[in-house]
């Protein structure tokens, strides 16, 4: 079925109020069990095809240049000498390549800022040839020209500093409140700017056909990334095919579509012949937007009872001029813990490093590092166990709305993580030696504001009884297929294997895409309406009401009729879910709740850190499928790991360049530096505010607090309060004590 | 050049230049896409291939292996691994059942990585998967995966018959080729396992005119026990290396099993590693400890150095144009050595500091006394001055304070990415602390982290 035709039926809905929650009223068994993804067998063997996989015939290969000056302008390449050299077909600057990747959702080009240069490494122009060897030559062998300009590249010298007006608050007295507090601690932390690192580089693979435009592409929001390239392009989305199948990895970094994709479209418009180009892994690290670098100044005051009266959290993080991203710092802070005096600030300083953008759990990955260790700080100042303080400072609503929660499982998490853990064994700091190594404990809370957006899926009953789900949404590692076919399946009644997902295909229905933890949700919500739907026509000729109908292994039941779904007369019936966003989203703080538990050893004489343990525990709503959905949060907490101890983006201060461009320099932890890792998801939990089946996004919630667990661990081992992260051992060992 | 392999069963004739990568040829020429590039510089494993020859099959990293290395041997990629009529190879089922892939990307490699283990019946999960690199799952259902399989039988399909190969006039069959070779060519690369200049080639776009790869010289591969010693050849890789270390330098083998990863100690050579001259090469503090002798060879001329003394200034060795090291002989025995390597990372990282005891003690006093740095200065270098404050002095805390105070006699490191000067600094003379109580009984093994 194509584009245009309709559907035989559509059911919408715009989530103004909570839902029943059907799927617990189906029989399948197949939701929220441990289906293994479908596509596993085509991952290990190797036959899933990545987006530079696609290898059309007469396929010409692209390198893209790239500045080596921080900003200016490039004034002349001397481009003939490669032009002559074998097998080069183009080279290519100008107009359409674009400065940096589209802010995810941004849905129009990126900045196209050429001649002109923003950031050393910025794309200047592509080179294209036969092969990818003639074409990295040719770029090699050219000469540049630039006007270079003073650039600025150190935020906290930053002449120019936005503080964008929605993101600054101050209630009450914050100053009085901190002077009259019984304690109170003013800390500031610091954290590195980070790279996502998904394994598979970006690439893309351009091919016209008949004025229209196929890209294999790694990609992960879809309907964004058509809007981004036609309009990078200059033309209709509607000639624009985007295939993204399978995609290796993303967190972020695949959200908005990248210099790549619009280079490798452009030749190939240019050159009426398919087009590849692939960023080498040091381009992904230098052209694709990484997180900022933050300070965070963080004041907290209580009184003797350890009642919170006093909130600040103020921030500064960096982007290039005109970037609209700013990396929300304090999103969890506003609506964690109470204090009636409250101040936030949020500065962006504009600066010419490469740009920022969104990786995974922007704002609450590292805002949380600053405020759940703050939290600490003033656990240990007022003698207040960790977790008391917190259960303590949870506040009925929202401290600066007044808006009811959805559904918190914070407190459970906190208990029930503790009496998992063992926290009753913590002692206080620097009181455990085990032979060279201080140990000690460590808890953060964790919370990730929870959003669903608009989607639509497509789910035909097809004349064999089977069902087929049709979405643009994509499969970034996270598991949409598999969870697809099991939403699919429980609403239809159907075993896995009689559902088939195809997904990954810009021409499908429009979903929400990959991202900010709502792809499942929202996308799930969608194939889920999709289904109520197809259940409503079912019943309708079975000639009961949808709620005396079941659905289960291929067959319906209602009334007195028991008939197999393949029997149906009129199928192959096509049905459409639609799902909005509405007023629960502005009625309710919805989120997502947890804790992290983490035991480390530090090594008293190195200042070497070893996590030796931890554990997550996480209140997310329904749980669709347990296995992936664990995965997601061992993922998130290894995150956690790497931007407690080693993962740190170094710029030049010179020229604000990324220097560590490499998995040899940018140390995401390896195997050996993870250790026995629980993730446990509460089981019966249901947000009837956040979406009609109840669930909430968990691939960044296991990211959030996460590595502040493991600075408070440190502390807890041996009495160093790191607050510039990654806690790397020149920071720690200075402070550590003498063994007893 | 011409090079013939088996990949995955089949005969293969290839006329490719010296540093044509099997990585690229694989992907771009023969379209076996299953094989991925993630970083083409061997850091993490998305390219591991299975390459068997006489000595038995190792997983390599693609990237950085240049296709004349795979003459003679026979290559089986992620798409051998399973069945010729498509069945599933119990690690590709593991991985499925245990959610070991995500998005998918890593997963080849890993599979390739632990279908070879699975082969040699290794258990050692972690070590096996060390060198690939995983961002979505994280370990833990990878290494269940190959827990889960690895009682299944080894498929047939997987038993490569090493084909046979004619000589080749690149690859010298052995060292008295390579002599002649070499002083015929004198400024020409002689590649060992290309971990190093692997990455000449694919990040430095370097042109290599004249080069003679070293892998088929099998007289430059053995470990002789001579009584007290063992001669190693300089063409012993780090991987057949270590469970000799293992018998005789327990310490020395700790460091080793945190040299690169399983695909680059298969493929690296301690030659190699000698030869580069690298300050931060692991090998070499080792080796001054253990007071190594290295010889060199030139035509038929052979000289022997003292390791120490190879090394003059970075970039910079006692070795003449067309000089090779033939091999490096160490003392078998030397209780009180222990390697202590510090790196940012665990594992997959390139030392900070990476320190290198071996004090002798006689009765109370220290009759001798050898400490070797990597990561303190431009050339892996001995702490002469330390060493003169130990020797001939009580083995006791007062001596090792005095000593302490004499690091910065011989070292005034630099700061870069990996550490601060002060930071190796202090953490070198923190190490001889360190090993003060270790000598004294304590456990110090950064392995030892309990839960």
């Amino acid at each position: 079925m194509s584009l245009d035709q309709s559907p035989d039926q559509t059911t919408e809905l715009t989530m103004d109020k909570a839902q029943p929650r059907l799927l617990d009223a189906m029989s399948q068994g197949l939701l929220g069990t441990r289906l293994s993804r479908p596509e596993g067998a085509l991952k290990v063997t190797g036959r899933a095809a990545y987006a530079a996989e696609h290898l059309p015939d007469n396929l010409a290969t692209g390198v893209l240049v790239r500045a080596t000056i921080t900003k200016g302008k490039v004034s002349h390449i001397d481009s003939d000498g490669a032009k002559a050299m074998k097998g080069v077909l183009a080279v290519f600057n100008g107009d359409p390549l674009v400065r940096n990747p589209a802010q995810g959702q941004a849905g129009e080009a990126p900045a196209q800022v050429l001649p002109e240069v923003h950031y050393f490494g910025q794309p200047i122009a592509l080179v294209v040839a036969s092969t990818f060897e003639q074409a990295r030559a040719a770029a090699q062998s050219m000469t540049v020209t630039y006007e270079e300009e003073d650039a600025e590249v150190e935020p906290a010298t930053a002449s120019t500093v936005d503080k964008p007006k929605k993101s600054q608050s101050d209630t009450g007295d914050l100053e009085g409140a901190l002077r009259d507090a019984a304690t109170a601690i003013d800390v500031t932390y610091a954290t590195a700017p980070h790279t996502s690192a998904a394994m598979e580089p970006h690439a893309s693979v351009a091919e016209w056909k008949d004025g229209r435009l196929t890209l294999h592409g790694s990609y992960q929001m879809l309907k964004h990334n058509l809007a981004e390239l036609a309009d990078a392009l200059d033309m209709s989305e509607d000639n624009v095919r985007i295939l993204a199948p399978y995609v290796g990895g993303g967190f972020g970094s695949k959200l908005g579509i990248a210099p790549e994709a619009v280079a490798a479209a452009h030749a190939a418009r240019e050159l009426k012949r398919p087009v590849r180009v692939v960023m080498g892994r040091d381009q992904v690290f230098q052209m694709t937007l990484r997180r900022s670098e933050t300070t965070q100044r963080i004041r907290l005051g209580c009184d003797a009872s350890g009642r919170m009266t006093a909130l600040a959290h103020e921030d500064r993080v960096s982007n290039l001029p005109g970037e609209a991203f700013s990396e929300p710092v304090a999103q969890g802070t506003h609506f964690l813990y109470g204090g009636e005096n409250r101040r936030f600030t949020h500065e962006v300083a504009r600066i010419h490093r490469p740009g920022t953008g969104s990786v995974r759990a922007p704002g609450e990955a590292v805002g949380m590092i600053a405020l759940e260790c703050a939290m600490d700080e003033l656990a240990e100042a007022t003698g207040i166990d960790p977790i008391e303080l917190r259960v303590m400072n949870m506040r009925e609503t929202t401290p600066a709305d007044g808006l009811p929660y959805s559904e918190r499982g914070l407190e459970r998490c906190l208990r029930e993580g503790a009496a998992r853990f063992g926290w009753d064994g913590r002692r206080p700091a620097a009181q455990r030696l085990d032979g060279d190594w201080w140990i000690g404990m460590g808890v953060a809370s964790a919370v990730r504001t929870n959003q669903m957006e608009e989607s639509v899926a497509r789910v035909t009953l097809q004349s064999d009884g089977t069902a087929l789900v049709e979405t643009d949404m994509t499969d970034i590692g996270t598991g949409s297929y598999a969870i697809l076919t099991q939403i699919a399946g429980e609403m239809l009644g159907l075993p896995a294997k009689k559902v088939r997902v195809r997904i990954g295909d810009s021409d499908l229905p429009k979903s929400s895409g990959s991202g900010g933890s709502f792809g499942a949700q929202s996308c799930g919500s969608a194939v889920f309406l999709a289904c109520k739907g197809l259940r409503e026509w079912i019943a309708d000729k079975l000639d009961v009401s949808p709620a005396d109908l079941t659905l289960r292994d291929g067959v319906a039941t209602g009334g007195n009729v028991q008939m197999s779904l393949a029997d149906f007369a009129g199928l192959p019936q096509t049905s459409e879910g639609h799902v909005k966003p509405g007023d629960t989203a502005d009625d309710f703080a919805i989120a997502g709740y947890g804790a992290h538990f983490a035991e480390v050893g530090v090594h008293a004489d190195t200042g070497e850190v070893r996590v030796r343990r931890m554990l997550g525990i996480f209140s997310i709503g329904r749980v669709l499928n347990r296995l992936t959905a664990e995965s997601q949060c061992h993922g998130a907490m290894i995150w956690g790991i790497g931007s407690a101890l080693t993962e740190e983006l170094m710029h030049d201060p010179r020229d604000g360049r990324i220097v560590n461009h490499n998995l040899a320099e940018y140390h995401v932890p390896v195997h050996l530096d993870v250790p026995q890792l629980d993730a446990i998801l509460l089981e019966d939990t249901r947000d009837d505010q956040a979406n009609p089946i109840q669930a909430k996004g968990i691939g960044e919630l296991g990211i959030s607090g996460a590595a502040a667990s493991i600075g408070n661990a440190v502390f807890n081992a041996c009495g160093v309060r790191v607050r510039d992260f990654p806690m790397t051992p020149d920071k720690i060992i200075a402070g550590l004590p003498d063994r007893p | 050049m011409q090079v013939r392999f088996l990949l995955n069963g089949e005969t293969v004739e290839v006329d490719a230049p010296p540093t044509r990568t099997l990585l690229d040829w694989l992907r771009e020429e023969r379209g076996l896409t299953g094989t991925k590039e993630g970083c083409n510089e061997g850091d993490c494993g998305a390219c591991t291939v299975m390459v068997t020859d006489e000595a038995g099959a190792r997983a390599l990293n693609a990237c950085i292996l240049f296709l004349p290395q795979v003459h003679g041997r026979a290559v089986r990629t992620v798409e051998g691994v399973s069945g010729p009529e498509g069945a599933l190879h119990p690690v590709q089922q593991a991985m499925i059942d245990h959610h070991g892939s995500q998005c998918g990307f890593c997963t080849p490699g890993f599979v390739v990585s632990m279908a070879v283990g699975h082969m040699q019946g290794r258990r050692d999960h972690d070590d096996v998967v060390a060198g690939n690199l995983c961002r979505c799952t994280g370990y833990a259902p990878i290494v269940r995966a190959a827990e889960a399989a690895a009682k299944a039988k080894v498929p047939a399909w997987m038993s490569d018959e090493v084909p046979a190969s004619e000589t080749v006039s690149y690859a010298p069959e052995t060292s008295d080729e390579l002599a002649a070779w070499y002083q015929a060519h004198p400024d020409g690369t002689l590649i060992a396992g290309a971990t190093d200049v692997g990455l000449w080639v694919t990040k430095g776009l370097r042109e290599l005119p004249e080069v003679a790869f070293l892998n088929r010289c099998r007289d430059l591969q053995g470990i002789d026990d001579e009584g007290a010693t063992l001669r190693i050849g300089a063409g012993v890789t780090m991987a057949a290396l270590l469970p000799v270390l293992v018998r005789h330098h327990p310490s020395y083998a700790e460091l080793v099993r945190r040299y690169g990863s399983e695909q680059v100690r298969q493929a690296a050579t301690i030659g190699g590693n000698i030869a580069n001259g690298s300050p931060i090469g692991d090998n070499p503090p080792a080796l001054i400890a253990l007071g190594a002798t290295l010889h060199l060879r030139h035509g038929s001329g052979r000289r022997d150095v003292k390791i120490e003394d190879f090394f003059l200034d970075y970039g910079k060795q006692d070795r003449r144009p067309g000089e090779f090291v033939e091999a490096v002989t160490i003392s078998k025995k030397a209780t009180a050595l222990r390697c202590y390597k510090l790196s940012k990372r665990f594992d997959q990282d390139i030392s900070a500091v990476c320190g290198c005891f071996n004090v002798e003690v006689d009765g109370e006093v220290v009759s001798s006394a050898r400490i070797a740095f990597g990561g303190m200065a431009g050339i892996p270098k001995r702490a002469a001055a330390v060493e003169a404050a130990l020797v001939g002095q009580p083995w006791a805390k007062e001596t090792v304070e005095t000593a302490l105070a004499r690091f910065s006699d011989d070292f005034q490191p630099m700061s870069d990415m990996r550490a601060s000067a002060g930071y190796r600094l202090e953490t070198a003379r923190n190490m001889l602390v360190r090993y003060f109580h270790d000598m004294a009984g304590e456990t110090v093994s950064v392995r030892e982290v309990r839960a």
